[in-house]
């Protein structure tokens, strides 16, 4: 397709006219450095510095608070769409914290938890909770009255209700509201790491820029996008696998 | 009103007694004042805040800085949106870049582009307006592309020139769609805002929060978050009605 090769002919020239705006002089700044100088600092971090390190605290940080967040949102979810009554006692609350947006908990949490890890895989569980409950609860609570009747007529058990109709029917919102929480709570690990803490790309990023190493710094921006596009990546590929049989309507 | 009263009471109990709780909690020495001051301290605060204006200043820069970011991105957005849809050329010149660009989380742009732009207002309406960019833009294009092509052929055999189909067919046609990319960006650009005070500040509602916490003025720290969760779900209203109001006929066809 011709369409596409003329995209990627646009970022090659940006890419080049960075590098050559760098190179000659045209711009003349310790904020401007050349690609290639980035990707120099990229390598060398990576096999000298403690780069690999650094990405692995961001990472495992990451994960633990997503996977807490989404296990809790998904489990709250169900028990509010089953039990109404749950819903009546505690939706109130969640309404109310929801609109807080999740970098301004951060400080209070700082105050309870301190500056490291604990803190930090709180307020990313946090994040990744309130997508993922919303989405549940919206998903199991919508489905289609006729199955359940229909299972009803039959005499269906209801852990087989639970099992054959509600849960294959609820999986797609749940992984909708994973999808949106992934890219929000790796803003708020990042976030996390920059406000607070002495480990991570994001204090990395933040220190880099205070020591004028702007090199360093972009790499570390090469370091986060790349992650964000490929845990992107992996969700798109698992969440085909899981839900196959779905097509979102067009 | 029985029934109303059932909806509502449970969750009014449960939210009253956490507060009371809260409240004891802290009267009886169990949560130390320094981490959570009791409700009705931090309602004080709020009241004085309030009383004395001093709310207005911090409240207005804040919401100033969202608005101007979210103008400025929101609109560009639909319009690169809307051609990218419209020009199979457009689309392939910005498409790679747009997905090379859009993964990046926004915060992690906030260094950068403070060493280009300083730590001022610059600096964080580009953050706000490029955190409401991206989703505004993917659904401009998902909803532009997803018009259908019988309203555009009409319009072409009417002999509408393409600036005019654009503004009249595609735009309205695909408005529920960026109503939708709105409605996320409002919360991301929310976000980016007290982030960039947060770590680049010297106003606003972000700045407070954390200056209040480093100085350890915790009631006023809990006073200020209080303050942006308001303005958190009083934008989600707002937007709402103004869904409502722009897209009624879309509700109207859904229920049919």
């Amino acid at each position: 397709m011709l369409g596409r090769r003329s995209g990627l002919l646009l970022i090659a020239v940006l890419l080049l006219s960075w590098e050559m705006s760098a190179r000659t002089g045209l711009i003349t700044s310790e904020n401007w450095p050349p690609v290639s100088a980035i990707l120099a600092g990229l390598i060398h971090e990576t096999l000298y510095g403690d780069l690999v390190q650094v990405i692995g605290a961001t990472l495992s940080r990451f994960a633990l608070g997503y996977l807490i967040g989404i296990c809790a949102g998904t489990i709250v979810g169900f028990a509010f769409a089953l039990v109404p009554f749950l819903r009546r006692m505690f939706e109130p609350i969640i309404e109310l914290l929801r609109p807080i947006p999740a970098p301004a908990l951060i400080p209070p949490l700082v105050l309870f938890l301190g500056v490291d890890d604990l803190m930090k895989v709180t307020i990313i569980a946090v994040t990744a909770f309130f997508p993922v409950a919303i989405n549940t609860m919206q998903g199991a609570s919508g489905v289609e009255p006729v199955y359940l009747a229909v299972a009803s007529t039959l005499q269906t058990g209801p852990a087989r209700v639970l099992m054959k109709i509600i849960l294959p029917n609820t999986l797609p919102y749940v992984l909708a509201g994973m999808r949106i929480s992934l890219a929000l709570a790796l803003v708020v690990t990042i976030v996390s790491e920059m406000i607070a803490g002495a480990s991570g790309v994001g204090y990395y990023l933040i220190l880099m820029q205070y020591a004028a190493r702007s090199a360093d710094m972009y790499a570390a921006l090469f370091v986060i996008a790349a992650l964000g596009y490929a845990l992107n990546a992996v969700f798109l590929v698992a969440e085909k696998r899981l839900i196959f049989w779905y097509a979102p309507e067009p | 009103m029985r029934r109303w009263l059932a909806q509502v009471a449970p969750g009014a109990i449960v939210l009253a007694l956490l507060l009371l709780g809260i409240q004891e909690a802290v009267d009886i020495g169990l949560v130390k004042r320094s981490l959570m001051p009791a409700p009705t301290d931090i309602g004080r605060v709020l009241w004085e805040l309030f009383i004395d204006g001093q709310v207005a200043g911090p409240l207005a820069e804040t919401l100033a800085r969202l608005g101007i970011g979210f103008a400025v991105g929101a609109s560009l957005a639909v319009m690169m949106g809307l051609a990218m849809a419209y020009w199979p050329a457009v689309y392939g010149l910005f498409e790679p870049l747009v997905e090379l660009l859009r993964p990046i989380p926004k915060a992690a742009l906030v260094p950068p582009l403070v060493l280009f732009l300083g730590v001022g207002d610059a600096m964080k309406i580009t953050s706000i307006a490029l955190a409401v960019f991206f989703p505004v833009l993917i659904n401009t294009v998902q909803g532009a592309r997803g018009v259908d092509p019988v309203l555009i052929d009409t319009a072409r055999t009417l002999g509408v020139r393409p600036l005019r189909l654009l503004r009249q067919v595609i735009l309205p046609a695909s408005a529920p769609f960026i109503f939708a990319g709105i409605r996320l960006s409002i919360a991301l650009g929310l976000i980016l805002a007290v982030i960039s005070e947060m770590i680049a500040g010297t106003g606003g509602l972000g700045f407070l929060i954390i200056d209040m916490q480093r100085a350890f003025r915790v009631r006023q720290m809990y006073a200020w978050i209080v303050i942006l969760a308001v303005v958190g779900y009083l934008l989600n209203l707002l937007f709402l009605a103004a869904e409502r109001r722009f897209l009624f006929w879309y509700r109207a066809t859904e229920r049919t």
